[in-house]
């Protein structure tokens, strides 16, 4: 029999697992690219109400959505990289803070217009409900998918970063875009279907999240905050950085909630402050 | 040079360029013929380096072309450039630190007009060292190796020319002798052609037939590098006298 720590732990775990796959697409957006994309939220909203919607309006199974809410945030998101975002790559980080936060502020009005500001439950496959019984703590089913998916996701990532061609292509054109361009690597394509990628993956968080964090308008700017300590506690553009920052986060966020409810949620933001004095530039950053 | 531009490989008509508002060359003219091989000499800060990145596209054209195979070149972005065959080392050597030794080499190759001539095998027959160290990441090298590491990353894009800006600086002797004979190795068996920038000018005239010298962003002089050579004056004036290593 485990103490009841071990199940606080698992929850924090899943916490976690949740908290990387929604910020490791602007992990690289922000670390890699330089490119300050404060509607990454908004973006895991889309995947969000793409799964509300297919779910409850056209009875797919939950699962059969998840790959749709990728596909389809990916596909809005490079609408607005090709749009808004390629015009101010060379811009100040202040220009790209005001468009991108303009376009959060965008985001809520707009879920708020069609979906209503009340929260949008799902009803869960039969599957993920319940919980396994695992040396005396019961661990629910929804939570253990949940860390099953964000280790496929990692793997993928990290093994498209280190040992695909165009995981190359984009670390070189990371490493010098003029070089890269100048040995024919398109840098501009490389960096638009990069950064479709990781908000496909935070559209699949965001789809993913329904179940633990519920969904409505203003998560494109709740989760903002979580991804954002994730990015900067873990390290400008390293995936193992944000790994790392999204399970302590998680971690501190269930187990603060739990072991001292009167300091609740402020516990990651110590936890925060704590590892930023120890190491400003994040747990794995290089700058 | 060559006797009609239509035989020019790559030419540059009347190129005005720089960066921002600062002009650097004010109206040159160059040819590189089909496997050609030409110098491209003169003083620190004449616009050698200019010369190339505006070959690739790195400045601002403000007036003349730059052709490439006959079709004007001069608004084409920097990638398409180097697909269509046109290989460039950069100065800085450039080497991407995130990749490692073998990744930087395969990750931009391609085959090019002429076919796939140069593989891994070929390149690391060519540079065994690199092999050694093929696992090594770009920022775990020496000068010497990453400036092999640089040649043959633009060789594995099998162009039809390759630009060299100073690819002896800054290097030991013997690493020197290895380049050389590299380049001389690149240059037989007549496929590419190459413009090299240096400032060993005793090295840059021995490898190749025709020499440019730029003097304040315009062509102070043209003509075979053999002339050159035995021109002593002309070499004062415009190069300046260099102690060379002991080549």
């Amino acid at each position: 029999m485990l103490p009841p720590i071990f199940g606080v732990l698992f929850d924090g775990i899943a916490y976690g697992m949740l908290l990387f796959v929604l910020s490791v697409g602007l992990s690289v957006t922000l670390g890699l690219m330089n490119f300050v994309n404060l509607a990454h939220c908004a973006f895991a909203m889309v995947g969000g109400y793409v799964t509300v919607t297919l779910v409850n309006t056209y009875n797919w199974p939950f699962i059969a959505t998840l790959p749709v809410a990728f596909i389809v945030t990916a596909l809005i998101s490079v609408v607005f990289e090709r749009v808004f975002y390629r015009r101010l790559y060379r811009a100040s980080d202040l220009d790209q803070v005001l468009l991108t936060i303009g376009l959060a502020f965008v985001s809520v009005a707009v879920a708020a217009y069609f979906f209503g500001t009340l929260q949008q439950p799902i009803p869960t496959p039969a599957f993920l409900r319940g919980s396994q019984q695992v040396l005396g703590l019961g661990l629910g089913n929804y939570r253990i998918f949940l860390i099953v998916t964000a280790l496929i996701v990692t793997v993928l990532v990290v093994a498209g970063l280190e040992y695909t061609r165009f995981g190359a292509m984009v670390r070189a054109a990371v490493d010098n875009q003029r070089m890269a361009s100048g040995l024919g690597i398109n840098v501009d394509a490389t960096f638009a279907i990069t950064f479709a990628i990781g908000s496909g993956l935070a559209g699949l968080g965001g789809a993913l999240a329904i179940e633990i964090v519920g969904l409505d308008p203003s998560f494109s700017f709740t989760y903002l905050v979580y991804v954002l300590i994730v990015v900067a506690v873990g390290g400008l553009g390293s995936i193992a950085g944000s790994f790392i920052a999204a399970m302590l986060i998680g971690i501190s966020d269930i187990a603060g909630k739990y072991y001292f409810p009167e300091l609740g949620a402020f516990l990651i933001y110590l936890v925060m402050i704590a590892v930023l004095l120890w190491k400003p530039s994040g747990l794995f950053g290089k700058r | 040079m060559v006797d009609s531009m239509a035989d020019a490989l790559l030419s540059l008509a009347d190129v005005r360029a720089g960066y921002g508002d600062a002009a650097v060359l004010h109206g040159v003219s160059l040819d590189v013929p089909k496997s050609g091989s030409i110098a491209l000499l003169g003083r620190n800060g004449v616009g050698k380096s200019t010369l190339l990145l505006t070959i690739m596209g790195y400045t601002q054209l403000r007036s003349g072309t730059v052709s490439w195979q006959g079709q004007n070149i001069s608004r084409m972005s920097p990638h398409l450039r180097a697909r269509s065959g046109i290989g460039w080392v950069a100065q800085e050597r450039e080497i991407f630190p995130s990749l490692n030794v073998e990744e930087n080499l395969t990750t931009t190759a391609r085959a090019g007009a002429a076919g796939a001539h140069w593989t891994l095998d070929s390149i690391y027959r060519m540079f065994p060292r690199l092999k050694e160290r093929r696992g090594n990441m770009g920022n775990q090298l020496s000068g010497g190796e990453q400036q092999m590491l640089a040649i043959a990353r633009a060789l594995m894009t099998n162009p039809s020319v390759l630009l060299l800006d100073e690819p002896l600086e800054g290097l030991a002797p013997v690493i020197v002798e290895e380049l050389i004979d590299a380049i001389k190795l690149m240059l037989s068996d007549k496929r590419l052609a190459i413009v090299l920038v240096e400032q060993h000018t005793e090295i840059a005239l021995e490898l190749t037939t025709d020499a440019v010298v730029l003097e304040r962003g315009t062509v102070a002089w043209r003509g075979r590098s053999q002339d050159l050579r035995n021109d002593t004056a002309t070499l004062d004036r415009l190069v300046g006298l260099r102690v060379e290593p002991d080549a």
